[in-house]
């Protein structure tokens, strides 16, 4: 009896993976962006292709999109995920195996894409161009990541599930239905198939999945890391436990209708597109309340906002992520769509979400994350500073000059030339 | 009160979606169809919510006026006394309502028993701005629905596109009659350029070649390409020559026919012929007029013709 009490139980979190995913995350993160400039600098010097095929812009652009949204930010999911997740159920993963299972399949798809995407082996989808071996291995990985979360959630030491893991499990499930239904293809040979979609469907699955993928991989997980990191850095109490459970269930479920704004004017039917419209201006409440949420954290700890380069990234991205999930609903307005489509206004607005949100919350949970994970400090808080300052200026200068040129371009394409 | 300027703000921004919405209908006798009127009947609905707001306030202040003269009659001055406490300003009283946080003093008040790894979630009720704003934005969703689906408002995406096609029509067919216009016999000048030329070769083609010869050496109608002019062999006198005809003689008049820049484009082609010496000649009739003299037979060295038309 007296053995018992006295013993307290004791269990280690796994820190090693947590590591290995920040480095993977950074890595690959510079990698991305470094082909995204690349790819930038050939619309302006198209000779930078060097007449060669693999380096060509077609080949290099899903290479840029495909590793920073599935290789920087998809490393920075696991890594804040692994982190929280063992801290807000009080159990280290799972499994092990799993956890390494996890970290090396996904490095060996990113590898994998790095070599196919040159070469241009590609099924030709937006954000799915991986051919179909490749597909089927990120299906088993992500399937090994799924259970690994849901056996350390069943094994928890904690009743309630904090709201970060909500946003988790929806972005597992979510992320599987999408990778699936997206992929079913018929394969020809090891490296190439045929999609089983076809024509108006095709292109309806494709910006459902398309849409979801920005909604279910770039938004609900790092809501998710939002919710365990910025309290913790600003070390105040979340401000609403009500308005986390109303806008975490009307944002999953207003989400998943959104896509057909990608296809206004086109061979869709004009109510399904309606029905894109109206779900993306429903959602601009759904997804502001995680930014609200957000925002009103840090009530009380704004003096150390203008201290601490840890909280300025954080509060960066919180507003990047509120002006972009302002600025889709807008665009996906008929007439303010007809100027937008087609134009670098797109891009703009894609890199305010990716560079904003994603970006600077990895930046912010990076530079929280390491010197806990190593037990020091940050190397120079003045060079932290500098990175924020070139990081936000990046930003609008991308931004801006993009949505001039976007209207340029739509007045030009109006004109009407004899 | 809350609640009347909430429903007003929700009424204006509900009209100004719509209003952006609504795109240059056809003519149609549809009542709502008229941007104008929609526009009128929303202003009215607006004019007639401030008026009840006004109302509102109106009876208000008198129901207050009447408490305080009963309360008085009653002798509760300590009730008086009560309600004449200093008031917030109104922004502020606005900002609490439509906030609805716990002040960061009181937040104790609201914070839950649950922690997860040192996190603690307060429970503040949902910002009523933000509520506000999600009901909108499902009231704007049925609004856009039936607008465009169920009364037949809003145009479809093919409608649309027959209204922008034609609306593109009327604009080539203006520019092109204002292009028209600026060209006649007064102000032509002579084109040199291998696209107009090479129209000019297809019209003579079709229309000039059954009288002047396939290569201009004259048949029934004169000889091109000789020096001899019977109306002139300027760029200016052979515009006017094709356009109004010498139907005395046979050549008609084009104007009818040819749009001016068609005429343009012929009447060029026409001076590359002189000097081709095609075979089977026409012999010369009218006046001689010197190349040096003719502003346009400067410029007769023909860039392409010459070729086929020597063989």
């Amino acid at each position: 009896m007296e053995g018992k009490s006295s013993h307290a139980e004791q269990f280690y979190y796994d820190n090693k993976i947590v590591r290995a995913f920040a480095y993977a995350s950074l890595i690959w993160g510079i990698v991305g962006m470094l082909v995204g400039v690349i790819i930038a600098l050939q619309l302006v010097f198209p000779a930078l292709n060097f007449s060669t095929s693999w380096l060509t812009f077609g080949r290099l652009r899903p290479l840029h999109t495909n590793a920073v949204i599935f290789a920087f930010v998809g490393n920075g999911i696991f890594m804040g995920v692994y982190y929280s997740l063992q801290r807000t159920v009080k159990a280290r993963m799972a499994s092990q195996f799993l956890s390494w299972f996890n970290f090396w399949g996904w490095q060996s798809i990113i590898v994998l894409a790095a070599v196919t995407l040159p070469l241009g082996l590609t099924s030709s989808s937006e954000y799915a161009e991986l051919q179909w071996p490749i597909d089927i291995l990120i299906a088993l990985v992500w399937v090994a990541f799924g259970i690994n979360m849901f056996a350390t959630i069943f094994k928890r030491r904690e009743q309630h599930l904090y709201v970060a893991i909500w946003f988790y499990i929806a972005t597992w499930i979510t992320v599987t239905v999408l990778h699936v239904v997206k992929n079913l293809e018929i394969p020809y040979s090891l490296t190439m198939s045929y999609p089983v979609w076809a024509g108006v469907q095709d292109a309806l699955v494709q910006w459902w999945y398309g849409h979801n993928a920005v909604a279910f991989f770039l938004t609900t997980p790092y809501l998710g890391l939002m919710y365990y990191f910025l309290p913790k850095a600003a070390n105040r109490p979340v401000y609403s436990y009500r308005l986390s459970i109303i806008h975490f269930w009307a944002l999953i479920f207003i989400y998943i209708w959104a896509g057909p704004h990608h296809l206004l004017y086109t061979s869709l039917p004009d109510w399904a597109q309606s029905l894109g419209t109206v779900f993306s201006v429903m959602l601009i409440a759904p997804s502001w309340g995680g930014m609200i949420n957000g925002l009103l954290t840090l009530r009380g700890a704004w003096d150390r906002v203008r201290q601490d380069p840890i909280l300025k990234f954080m509060v960066v991205a919180v507003t990047a992520y509120g002006m972009s999930t302002f600025e889709g609903p807008m665009l996906s307005i008929k007439s303010i769509n007809a100027i937008s489509h087609y134009t670098d206004w797109t891009i703009a607005h894609v890199h305010v979400g990716a560079l904003g949100w994603n970006g600077f919350l990895t930046f912010g949970v990076l530079y929280w994350l390491i010197p806990k994970l190593y037990n020091t400090k940050i190397y120079s808080l003045k060079l932290a500073n500098i990175h924020f300052w070139i990081g936000t200026l990046g930003i609008v200068f991308y931004a801006v000059p993009m949505y001039w040129s976007g209207f340029a371009q739509s007045l030009m394409w109006e004109t009407v030339y004899t | 009160m809350k609640r009347y300027v909430a429903i007003t703000t929700l009424m204006l921004t509900t009209g100004f979606l719509m209003a952006q919405d609504a795109t240059p209908a056809p003519a149609s006798t549809d009542f709502f169809s008229d941007l104008f009127v929609k526009m009128i009947v929303i202003s009215a609905g607006v004019v007639m919510l401030v008026a009840i707001f006004v109302l509102y306030r109106l009876l208000m202040t008198v129901i207050q006026v009447e408490q305080i003269k009963i309360y008085k009659e009653q002798g509760l001055e300590a009730f008086l006394e009560a309600t004449k406490k200093p008031r917030q300003s109104w922004i502020t009283r606005l900002y609490k309502s439509w906030t609805a946080a716990v002040p960061v003093e009181q937040e104790a008040d609201v914070l839950l028993l649950h922690e997860y790894d040192g996190i603690h979630e307060l429970d503040n009720k949902l910002p009523p701005w933000w509520v506000a704003m999600f009901y909108l934005t499902i009231l704007f969703a049925g609004v856009y629905l039936y607008y465009y689906h169920v009364s037949d408002m809003g145009m479809s995406q093919l409608e649309e596109y027959e209204a922008e096609v034609a609306s593109g029509e009327e604009q080539v067919a203006e520019y092109l009659a204002k292009q028209a216009n600026l060209i006649d016999e007064s102000n032509v000048e002579l084109l040199t350029d291998d696209a107009s030329l090479a129209a000019g070769k297809t019209i003579f083609l079709a229309n000039c070649a059954a009288c002047h010869g396939q290569l201009g050496e004259g048949t029934v109608g004169p000889n091109m390409t000789d020096n001899y002019w019977i109306h002139g062999g300027t760029i200016k006198e052979v515009f006017k020559t094709i356009k109004y005809g010498v139907p005395e003689k046979g050549m008609i008049s084009w104007q009818s026919q040819l749009r001016p820049a068609d005429m343009h484009q012929v009447a060029s082609y026409l001076l590359t012929l002189q000097g081709t010496n095609p075979p089977n000649p026409k012999a010369p009739e009218g006046e001689l007029v010197e190349p040096g003299g003719n502003p346009g037979a400067e410029q007769t060295v023909p860039p392409t013709d010459s070729v086929t038309n020597s063989l």
